[in-house]
């Protein structure tokens, strides 16, 4: 079949791709629209980050890519294949690090939750030392989460995902809620898990400096529905340090063709 | 770090100013009979109760009734848990079982105990299986209601964790939805224990001939109102020990659903 050897390229390179994905939601009796025709390519390896405002479908969006609601139309292919519930290997880190810990596990059986009963058990335990030693929170593996500050939360609930050994995570604003201390600590702990893993992502967030900062390429997405008007390459370069990255000329110019994207799309 | 509000471990701190209010209550009592303001027939002074204790306990009278009452209590309360938990359960994980079965649900649930008496005298007669019926069927709503709103009230997101980890339906309910209701399970244990005392005291008095209610009617027949007393004593002192018996295995059991209670702690 001619498709066969375009799948096998797509495998190659791509790890997601969406072709025109919409997806309306039932609402107050009718339909309504979140997300229309969205289409791009996530690439195996890349940091891929989509900012835009709050109510423009980027939860949405990040949970069809996670298989946890299906578009209305259109198709998400993972690894050339068509998403049908959540995929192996694909997981979420959704914002809300204290509704989506099990608060009454210990840091330890939290992480162990996606490998428990599926690897043998000395295996499980090195794999969930590995995943807390990658977030730095090795000294807590016997603590309770409400022990912990909302930062190393969410660091156990990235913990968690990576504990499987994830080739996509999905953050979902991941370190909207945290102060911006944590979050500039957190935001270079994930390039060094990224680093390390060699896993792709996919990060939400509607802070402009933050998509800049982490991304290889930012999509913008704006309006309702939801649309990804344009894409950015982020030719920054790397490893990237909150201090000297921020001040390149550079990276004032991909905040400032961002925001303007933004803003255009607004009016 | 903050293991200080830890709370799993039991402290018995005597609360010396309640009991202070105990003993003037009792003195003030045995007083005003003493020197003859209460005068009532068959109101007997506290000091008359402790000497009847005494002589039901050397009887051997007292620990018999206890341990029946206590034997249907935990029965009726095991059989009410059981099927509470598990019906909750399926109520709560079913929308389709909740349209079909909540009608009925609320015409059972208010239903007063003691209408239940005549009925379970007619198909049982005056037996433990009547003591038993009295006992079950209202202590088994508390923990249905609380299991199964328990469930419904755990937080969405945790249901996309046990997805996006591809766990099966079961286990999610079982690794995530169960632990994350337990809190609301364990209130529902609770209220039922401690009416499970009261309805097991009750059937004893009307229905089964037997234990600490029927011991209290039978003493108040025989015109010793020291001996009721302390059987009535003694009930009450049941529920109380029960209910601090249970609240201690379950912060035994579940140090961290407890402590989460407290709330968190930033």
């Amino acid at each position: 079949m001619a498709g066969g050897e375009t799948t096998g390229q797509q495998q190659r390179d791509f790890v997601f791709s969406c072709r025109s994905v919409s997806l309306k939601l039932p609402y107050q009796g009718g339909t309504r629209w979140i997300l229309a025709d969205i289409s791009f390519d996530i690439h195996r390896g890349e940091l891929f980050t989509i900012v835009g405002p709050s109510g423009t479908g980027k939860t949405t969006l990040i949970r069809v890519l996670g298989g946890l609601t299906p578009c209305t139309s259109g198709s998400v292919r993972i690894n050339g294949q068509e998403i049908a519930g959540p995929p192996e290997g694909v997981i979420i880190v959704f914002q809300d690090y204290s509704h989506a810990l099990l608060q009454w596990r210990t840091v330890f059986r939290n992480v162990a939750l996606g490998i428990e009963g599926r690897v043998a058990a000395s295996e499980l335990r090195s794999q969930v030392l590995a995943a807390l030693r990658l977030v730095g929170l090795e000294k807590n593996a016997d603590d309770y989460p409400w022990q912990l500050s909302g930062g190393m939360q969410q660091r156990v609930q990235i913990a968690r995902a990576l504990a499987v050994r994830p080739a996509v995570l999905l953050m979902d604003e991941p370190f909207a809620a945290l102060d911006a201390m944590t979050k500039a600590s957190l935001q270079d702990e994930l390039l060094r898990v990224k680093q390390e893993t060699g896993c792709s992502i996919v990060f939400i967030t509607h802070d402009i400096e933050e998509a800049v900062y982490l991304g290889d390429r930012i999509a913008v997405i704006n309006g309702s529905p939801g649309r990804i008007e344009r894409t950015f390459d982020i030719t920054l370069p790397k490893p990237r340090n909150q201090i000297i990255t921020r001040q390149l000329t550079e990276f004032l110019k991909f905040r400032y063709a961002v925001h303007q994207a933004i803003a255009g799309m607004i009016r | 770090m903050t293991v200080g509000r830890f709370s799993g471990r039991l402290s018995w701190r005597p609360n010396i100013a309640g009991l202070v209010t105990m003993a003037v209550c009792g003195l003030v009592w045995e007083t005003a009979i003493q020197i003859g303001i209460l005068h009532y027939q068959y109101l007997p002074a506290p000091s008359a109760i402790v000497l009847g204790a005494g002589e039901l306990a050397a009887s051997g009278e007292l620990v018999a009734a206890t341990l029946h009452t206590l034997e249907s209590v935990f029965l009726g309360w095991a059989i009410a848990v059981a099927a509470g938990v598990s019906f909750g359960l399926l109520l709560g994980s079913s929308p389709l079982l909740r349209r079909y079965s909540m009608a009925t649900i609320e015409v059972l649930r208010p239903m007063p105990a003691i209408a239940f008496v005549p009925v379970a005298l007619l198909l049982f007669g005056f037996s433990i299986q009547t003591e038993l019926m009295v006992i079950i069927l209202p202590s088994l709503w508390p923990v249905l209601i609380n299991t199964m709103g328990g469930l419904m009230g755990v937080h969405a997101r945790l249901g996309d964790v046990g997805r996006t980890f591809r766990l099966s339906r079961a286990a999610i309910l079982y690794k995530v939805f169960v632990p994350a209701a337990t809190p609301a399970i364990m209130v529902g244990v609770r209220i039922s224990l401690t009416l499970a005392v009261v309805l097991a005291v009750l059937a004893e008095m009307v229905g089964n001939p037997e234990g600490l209610g029927y011991a209290v009617v039978s003493q108040q027949q025989a015109l010793r109102p020291d001996l009721m007393f302390v059987y009535v004593a003694v009930i009450g002192l049941l529920g109380l020990a029960l209910n601090a018996l249970l609240v201690g295995v379950v912060s035994a059991s579940f140090p961290a659903a407890s402590a989460e209670l407290k709330g968190p702690r930033s």
